[in-house]
C-alpha cells in the first residue's frame, strides 16, 4: 500500500488503518496494555516518563496555570462517599489512536500516523496552533508556552536520544520512539527482520513496580500484549468516539464475597 | 560613520575571535584524543544500589558520554528486579541537583548567620582530626558524638570502626521512617532483630494495620511487585486486600476494602479479631487455653463499641483471614506510631501467630544470617535515643557532634530543642551533599559524593528469604570537590593517629569495600566453588549483587506465646490533649514522594502530583466533606491547626476518604533549608507532634496528638492537577456492566 496525492479525505485514510491486516503490510503494531488491577497509582510512570523524555520542570508558577507537562499522568477518580468511598487509579498517556482526532486537525500535518501504527509529532513542522489539543479527547497534548530551561547542572542529566522541545511547539507521548528505533537497529544488526517480543520497553512500562503495563507489537498473535488484549477485563477508554487507541485498558477486577 | 561602525566591529569580532580560539584548542584535544572510559553515542550500564530510602533497591544506571542519564531497577536485583518507584526514578536530581555543596565550607560567622565560606580539604580534616585526636589523648573520646540516618554495610561498619578505636560508644542512628515499633514488637514475638520476609507476594488475604506497603512501608517497590502477583499473577485466584486506617492511603485506595477504625484502636481490633478466630476454633495449638484467657476481655461487642468497628465487620474479617490458605497481617503506619505502637504491632503478630502463618507461603518467613553478620537496625536509637543526645548536648556533654545523612533538626518535634542543643556543642561536622536545616547549623561542612559517585556496599533489610548483599559504585565521576564518606572518615582516622590509621589502614572505601568482599568470599564455600575471588569480585560488581537462593532460614526460634501474651496489655494509644480543647486527632503521614522530607529538594519530586491528592509544591491540611461543610471550610481556606504543641497555618483540603474528627497532613513539606526546590514551601506537621515516647521501642507517638482547626479566613491556591474527580458516568475505569 502507498500514498499518493489521490488520496482524497482523511475519513478514508482512517477506513484504511481500520482494515482488519493493514498494519500487516508493515511491520510493526506498537500496543500498550495496562492493568488497572495491578496499577496502585504510585506514580513511579510519572518520573521515569519525565526522566527519559526530556520533561521540563515548569515551577510552581506554571503549574498553577496548568501550564504542567507530564506525558503520562495518573487520573484519580472517587466513587461513593465515606465510610464506602472508592478511589480509582488510571494512567493516561496518548492513546496513540488509529483514528486520531489530532490528526485532523493539524493545519501543517505535524501530527501524523507512521506505519508502526504511533501518532507521532514533528516538532520542527508544529506551528502551535493548538488544534489538536483541543480535539484531543483524552487531554494528553501539552503545550510548550515557554521556553523551559534548566537549572545548572540538571540540564546534564538531559536524554541525547530525545530533542528537547522550545516555545510554540506541541509535545506528547511517543511510546518511547527512541528506544522503539534502538530495538529495530539491533535487530537490524544482528540480521533480525523483526524486534523481539520484550526488546522494546518503555521508560513507564519499564519503571512499573507492579507491572502493571505491558508494551510490544500486537501484530504478534505471541507477544504478551496479544495475550493480555484478549482478557475479558479489557476495555479502551471513551470507546463510544471511535478512536479505536492503541491501548488497552484492564479494569480493576472486584472481590468476590 | 558607517565605516567606524564596520571598523569597530571588526575589532571586536578580533577579539571575540582570539578568545575564541583560546578556548577551541582547549575543546579540541578532547575530541581528538578519544576517551578511555566511554565510546561516544554509546550507553553503558552500570549497577549500584539505590539510596533513596532504606529499601536498598538494586539499580542500573545509563551513562552516556560520562553523564548519568537514567536510573532503572537492577532486573537481577532480588528486591527491586527491575523496577523503581519514582523516588529512585528522581535519584538524578539528587546528583545533579544544583544546591549541592561544592566544596569544603567553614561557618563564616555564627551558626544562626547560616553564611559559610570555603576551606581546603586540608584545613578542614586537620582543625577535626587535631580536634578529635586530642579528645583521645586525654581521654575524653566519649565527648565525640556520631550520628547517622539509617546507614548500612561497609559504611556501617566503617563507622562503628571509627567510633569503637577511638573509644567512644556513641555511634548511633536516627531514621524516622525506622520501624522500631516493628522491631521491638518482632524482638519479644520472635526473638528477631531482623526483619522478616513478609511474604505478600504468595499471600490471597492481606490485612494491613495502618502499614501503606506501596508506597512507604519498608520496601515499597518489593511490596509493589508482590502486590501486583497477588492481584494478577496467579490463573484464576485474585488475593484480596483489606486496609485499617482513619486516612485512605494509596495501600487503601488498591484495597479491596478500607476500613477507618477510630484513631488508636487499630491494635485493639487485631486482639478482637484474634479473639473471633479462637472462638471460631481454628486455632488448636496446645496454648490455646493462654490464649483463649488473655483474649476472654476482648468480644467483638466489646471491641465494636471501642473501634468503631460493626461486629459484622469483625467476625467476617476473622472468618476471612482464618479461612484463607495464605493469610498475612502487617502493620505499620500510625498503628505503630501510638503510644501503645508495641502493644499493637504484637497484636498483629498474635494474630499471624494464631492462623498458622509464620514460615508459610504467603506468611512471615524469617531471614537467614544475612552477609557480613549485619545487625541492621541495631544501631537505630529512636525518639529516646534523640532525647538522651539532646540533653547530653544541653548539658554540655558533647564537644564534637558528627552528623551525616540525618536531619535531625527538621525531622524531630520542636520541643526536643535539637537546634538549641546544637548551640552547646563546640564543634559541629556535617557530612552532607546539601545545606539542610542540621547541616546549616554546622562549623564544618564536609560536602560528600552522592551515592551514584560512591563505593559501597549493602544488606537489604528488611531481606528477601535468602542472603543478598549488594556492591555500590561509583556510576560517573565526582562533579564537585567533594569525597565520598568512606574516604572522609578514613581520611580522618589518618589524621587522628594512634591505633586508628594501623588498624584502619585502607587508602580508599573502594579498597574497604573490596577487602570486606574477600573476607565475606573467605569465610563462605557453598556455591561459590571453582571461582576464585577476583572472578567473584568481578561477577558481583558487574551484576550489583550477590545472593545465595538456596539458602533458607534454619529451624526458627519458636515464637513465645508467653512474651506475646504479656505484651499486649494496654492496646489502645493515649493522645495528648483533652478532648473537648482538641476535638480531632492529628494523623501525620508519609508521602509516596518526600518520604520524611529527604525528598523535597528534588524538583521532580515537587513537581509530581502528591498521588492521592494530586497536588504539588506545597503542603495541605486535609478534613472529611462532612466535617468541612459543618465548619464552612472549602478548599483553599487556610487553617490554623493547633495542638498543645505549636500550630501552623496550611490551606484545607477536603478529602473524601479521611475519618471524621482527624485532620491529616502530609510529612516532608516546611523546609526552612535545604536548596531552592524545598526551602519554606509549607509546613512541617512535626511542629504539631506532642511528645510522647511509646516506652517499649522508645519511639516516638507521632500519631497521638489531638488538634483543633480554626479557619483564619485567609485563602490561598492549592495547586493540583486534577479537575473533576468523578466519572459521571463516563466509564473511564471501564465499562459498569460486566463483572469480570
Amino acid at each position: 500500500m502507498k500514498w499518493g496525492n489521490d488520496l482524497s479525505t482523511f475519513v478514508e485514510k482512517f477506513r484504511q488503518y481500520l482494515k482488519p491486516g493493514y498494519y500487516d503490510e508493515f511491520d510493526y503494531h506498537w500496543t500498550m496494555t495496562i492493568d488497572l488491577d495491578r496499577c496502585t497509582g504510585c506514580e513511579a510512570c510519572v518520573v521515569a516518563c519525565q526522566a527519559e523524555n526530556n520533561l521540563p520542570i515548569v515551577g510552581e508558577k506554571r503549574y498553577a496555570q496548568n501550564r504542567e507537562i507530564k506525558w503520562i499522568r495518573i487520573e484519580r477518580y472517587w466513587e461513593g462517599e465515606y465510610p464506602d468511598v472508592k478511589m480509582g487509579f488510571i494512567p493516561m498517556l496518548c492513546q496513540h489512536c488509529d483514528a486520531a482526532p489530532c490528526e485532523i486537525a493539524c493545519p501543517v500535518f505535524a501530527t501524523y500516523h507512521n506505519q508502526d501504527g504511533l501518532n507521532t509529532q514533528i516538532y520542527n513542522r508544529c506551528i502551535g496552533t493548538r488544534t489538536c489539543a483541543v480535539y484531543c479527547p483524552y487531554e494528553v497534548r501539552y503545550f510548550n508556552w515557554f521556553t523551559y530551561t534548566w537549572d545548572e547542572p540538571l540540564e546534564q542529566q538531559l536524554n541525547p536520544d530525545v530533542t528537547v522541545r522550545e516555545k510554540g511547539v506541541m509535545e506528547k507521548c511517543t511510546f518511547c520512539i527512541q528506544r522503539i528505533r534502538l530495538a529495530k537497529d539491533n535487530a537490524k544488526d544482528d540480521d533480525r527482520r523483526r524486534v523481539r517480543d520484550g526488546e522494546v520497553v518503555p521508560a513507564c512500562v519499564q519503571s512499573c513496580p507492579t507491572e502493571a503495563m505491558a508494551f510490544g507489537d500486537s501484530n504478534d498473535p505471541e507477544a504478551k500484549v496479544s495475550k493480555m488484549m484478549k482478557n475479558p477485563r479489557g476495555y479502551t477508554v471513551l470507546e463510544e468516539l471511535n478512536t479505536t487507541p492503541s491501548i488497552v485498558y484492564l479494569k480493576k477486577a472486584h472481590a468476590e464475597s | 560613520m558607517q565605516f567606524i561602525g564596520a571598523g569597530s566591529l571588526g575589532v571586536a569580532g578580533g577579539v571575540l575571535y582570539g578568545e575564541s580560539v583560546q578556548k577551541d584548542v582547549e575543546l579540541l584535544i578532547p575530541q581528538v584524543v578519544p576517551p578511555e572510559d566511554y565510546s561516544p553515542g554509546v550507553a553503558s550500564w552500570y549497577n549500584t544500589v539505590c539510596n533513596q530510602c532504606s529499601a536498598g533497591c538494586g539499580i542500573s544506571v545509563r551513562i552516556r558520554e560520562g553523564k548519568a542519564k537514567k536510573i532503572e531497577g537492577n532486573p537481577v536485583h532480588p528486591v527491586s528486579q527491575g523496577r523503581l518507584c519514582a523516588r529512585g526514578q528522581a535519584g538524578l536530581n539528587v546528583l545533579y541537583n544544583p544546591d549541592r555543596i561544592r566544596s569544603p565550607l567553614q561557618n563564616a560567622t555564627s551558626r544562626e548567620s547560616g553564611s559559610f565560606t570555603e576551606i581546603s580539604w586540608d584545613e578542614a580534616l586537620t582543625t577535626i582530626g587535631s580536634r578529635i585526636g586530642r579528645l583521645r589523648i586525654e581521654g575524653n573520646a566519649s565527648r565525640v558524638r556520631l550520628l547517622t540516618g539509617s546507614t548500612r554495610g561497609g559504611l556501617d561498619e566503617l563507622f562503628a570502626q571509627f567510633m569503637s578505636l577511638l573509644g567512644s560508644d556513641h555511634y548511633q542512628q536516627y531514621d524516622f521512617t525506622d520501624p522500631g515499633a516493628l522491631r521491638a514488637a518482632n524482638r519479644i514475638a520472635f526473638g528477631m532483630d531482623q526483619l522478616p520476609h513478609y511474604d505478600i507476594k504468595h499471600a490471597d488475604y492481606l490485612l494491613s494495620f495502618g502499614a501503606d506497603y506501596l508506597a512507604t512501608w519498608l520496601s515499597p517497590v518489593h511490596y509493589s511487585l508482590a502486590y501486583g502477583h497477588l492481584r494478577q499473577g496467579r490463573d484464576g485466584q485474585r488475593g484480596r486486600t483489606v486496609q485499617i486506617e482513619p486516612r485512605m492511603s494509596l495501600s487503601g485506595a488498591a484495597a479491596d476494602e478500607w476500613i477507618a477504625a477510630r484513631p488508636g484502636t487499630e491494635g485493639l481490633l487485631a486482639l478482637g479479631l484474634a479473639h473471633e478466630l479462637l472462638r471460631a476454633g481454628s486455632y488448636t495449638g496446645s496454648d490455646r487455653d493462654e490464649w483463649a484467657s488473655a483474649l476472654q476481655p476482648y468480644s467483638p461487642a466489646m471491641v465494636a463499641a471501642e473501634t468503631d468497628v460493626s461486629v459484622d465487620t469483625i467476625v467476617r474479617i476473622a472468618r476471612e483471614f482464618a479461612e484463607s490458605t495464605a493469610s498475612l497481617a502487617i502493620a505499620g503506619g500510625a498503628t505503630a506510631a501510638g503510644t501503645n505502637a508495641v502493644a499493637s504491632v504484637v497484636a498483629v503478630n498474635a494474630l499471624n501467630y494464631l492462623a498458622g502463618n509464620l514460615n508459610q507461603p504467603g506468611g512471615i518467613f524469617f531471614n537467614p544470617d544475612p552477609a557480613f553478620s549485619a545487625a541492621a537496625g541495631s544501631r537505630q536509637v529512636g525518639m529516646q535515643g534523640m532525647l538522651d543526645l539532646a540533653e547530653a548536648m544541653e548539658a554540655g556533654d558533647v564537644e564534637v557532634l558528627i552528623v551525616h545523612d540525618s536531619n535531625p533538626v527538621h525531622a524531630l518535634p520542636e520541643n526536643v530543642r535539637f537546634r538549641q542543643a546544637m548551640e552547646n556543642v563546640p564543634l559541629v561536622v556535617a557530612l552532607s551533599s546539601f545545606h539542610d536545616e542540621t547541616t546549616d547549623m554546622a562549623d564544618l561542612i564536609l560536602p560528600t559524593n552522592t551515592y551514584l559517585e560512591s563505593w559501597g556496599d549493602d544488606v537489604p533489610d528488611p531481606g528477601v528469604g535468602f542472603p543478598v548483599a549488594s556492591i555500590s559504585q561509583p556510576v560517573v565521576a565526582p562533579l564537585y570537590d567533594t569525597l565520598p564518606v568512606g574516604d572522609i572518615v578514613l581520611a580522618l582516622a589518618r589524621r587522628i593517629g594512634g591505633e586508628l590509621p594501623i588498624r584502619m589502614p585502607w587508602g580508599t572505601m573502594e579498597e574497604f569495600i573490596k577487602a570486606r568482599w574477600r573476607d565475606e568470599y573467605d569465610g563462605r564455600t557453598a556455591g561459590l566453588e571453582g571461582q576464585d575471588f577476583d572472578a567473584f569480585w568481578q561477577a558481583s560488581l558487574e551484576a550489583g549483587v550477590w545472593g545465595q537462593p538456596g539458602i533458607v532460614a534454619g529451624d526458627p526460634s519458636m515464637p513465645s506465646s508467653a512474651a506475646m501474651i504479656a505484651a499486649l496489655a494496654n492496646p489502645v494509644s493515649e493522645f495528648a490533649g483533652d478532648e473537648s480543647d482538641y476535638p480531632f486527632v492529628l494523623h501525620p503521614y508519609l508521602t509516596a514522594t518526600f518520604l520524611d522530607g529527604r525528598g523535597a529538594n528534588l524538583p521532580w519530586l515537587q513537581e509530581l502530583p502528591d498521588p492521592m491528592t494530586s497536588v504539588v509544591y506545597g503542603s495541605w491540611a486535609e478534613l472529611n466533606p462532612a466535617t468541612a461543610e459543618d465548619l464552612g471550610i472549602r478548599e483553599g481556606d487556610v487553617l490554623e491547626v493547633e495542638t498543645p504543641a505549636g500550630s501552623v497555618s496550611v490551606p484545607a483540603l477536603i478529602f473524601p476518604a479521611l475519618r471524621p474528627g482527624v485532620v491529616a497532613m502530609p510529612i516532608g513539606q516546611g523546609h526552612t533549608a535545604y536548596g531552592r526546590y524545598a526551602r519554606n514551601r509549607g509546613a512541617n506537621p512535626m511542629d504539631l507532634v506532642s511528645m510522647q515516647i511509646d516506652d517499649r521501642s522508645g519511639d516516638l507517638a507521632w500519631a497521638a496528638t489531638r488538634a483543633r482547626v480554626r479557619n483564619t479566613g485567609e485563602r490561598l491556591q492549592i495547586i493540583k492537577t486534577d479537575g473533576v474527580t468523578r466519572t459521571l458516568g463516563r466509564q473511564i475505569l471501564g465499562p459498569k456492566n460486566d463483572h469480570a
